[in-house]
């Protein structure tokens, strides 16, 4: 009986990692976007990284703990939360003539891509919800595959390297509207403004 | 507006997921969500150049 509670809902474990993995992959993506063309993300996108951060929490309690209607319930809010700030940015940027935030990919921006993610997502745990509809909820960590591990700790290194990086560009305060530099690199490297 | 905030709790709910506590999880999730939409409505109150 353990056993088959343990095996329930394995396949789904699986696609869950598979979508941590591409929540991964986007901030990844966004991470050295940043670095390698030197686009300092505004507050909106990096409140899209939070989002992203918080849809990837609900998949990784689903990989941890297996598949549940409450870790699903977890990711669509977070996509309704980054459906309205990326929407907001797209809408800011919709009039004629304004090029936008940023350099496209493409030829969407990040910000385009991001609210597109979002709505996958929400698709994603409606489909996902109707495959394991069979599961209840289990409050009792599973061991996880040696594939679900990797991702959940590349996940949190992404994420630890998000605090570090949201640090260094505003530190412990609110982001400027347009940022054009990172306020504590400098201040630690000891260059002006 | 503290910017690293719902990134540091968004970590720490990374951090007790991995680590198998799901209530400690859930409720620094619950915090980063309250933190994110408390940042969106200071963000996103700018007039929009769009007649909506």
């Amino acid at each position: 009986m353990q056993t088959l509670a343990r095996s329930a809902g394995s396949g789904s474990v699986l696609i869950n990692s598979v979508a941590l993995a591409g929540i991964c992959a986007i901030l990844i993506v966004a991470f050295v976007w940043q670095f390698v063309f030197g686009e300092l993300p505004c507050p909106l996108c990096l409140l899209q990284r939070v989002a992203f951060i918080m849809a990837g929490v609900g998949l990784l309690l689903n990989v941890r703990f297996g598949p549940s209607p409450l870790h699903y319930s977890a990711v669509m809010l977070a996509a309704l939360g980054g459906m309205a700030a990326s929407g907001r940015q797209v809408l800011l940027h919709a009039a004629p003539g304004d090029p936008g935030y940023g350099s496209p990919l493409l030829g969407l921006h990040f910000y385009t891509w991001a609210f597109i993610a979002f709505v996958g997502l929400l698709g994603y745990c409606a489909a996902m919800l109707a495959v394991d509809r069979k599961w209840g909820d289990n409050a009792i960590p599973r061991p996880a595959s040696l594939f679900g591990g990797l991702v959940m700790w590349l996940f949190l290194l992404v994420t630890l390297a998000n605090v570090v990086m949201v640090v260094l560009e505003c530190g412990f305060g609110a982001c400027p509207d347009n940022p054009v530099s990172y306020l504590w690199w400098q201040a630690l490297a000891g260059a002006p403004g | 507006m503290v910017m690293m905030l719902p990134f540091l709790t968004g970590a720490i709910a990374v951090w007790c997921g991995l680590r198998g506590r799901r209530r400690a999880c859930l409720w620094a999730w619950t915090l980063t969500l309250l933190v994110f939409a408390a940042w969106c409505r200071f963000h996103m109150t700018d007039p929009l150049g769009l007649p909506l």
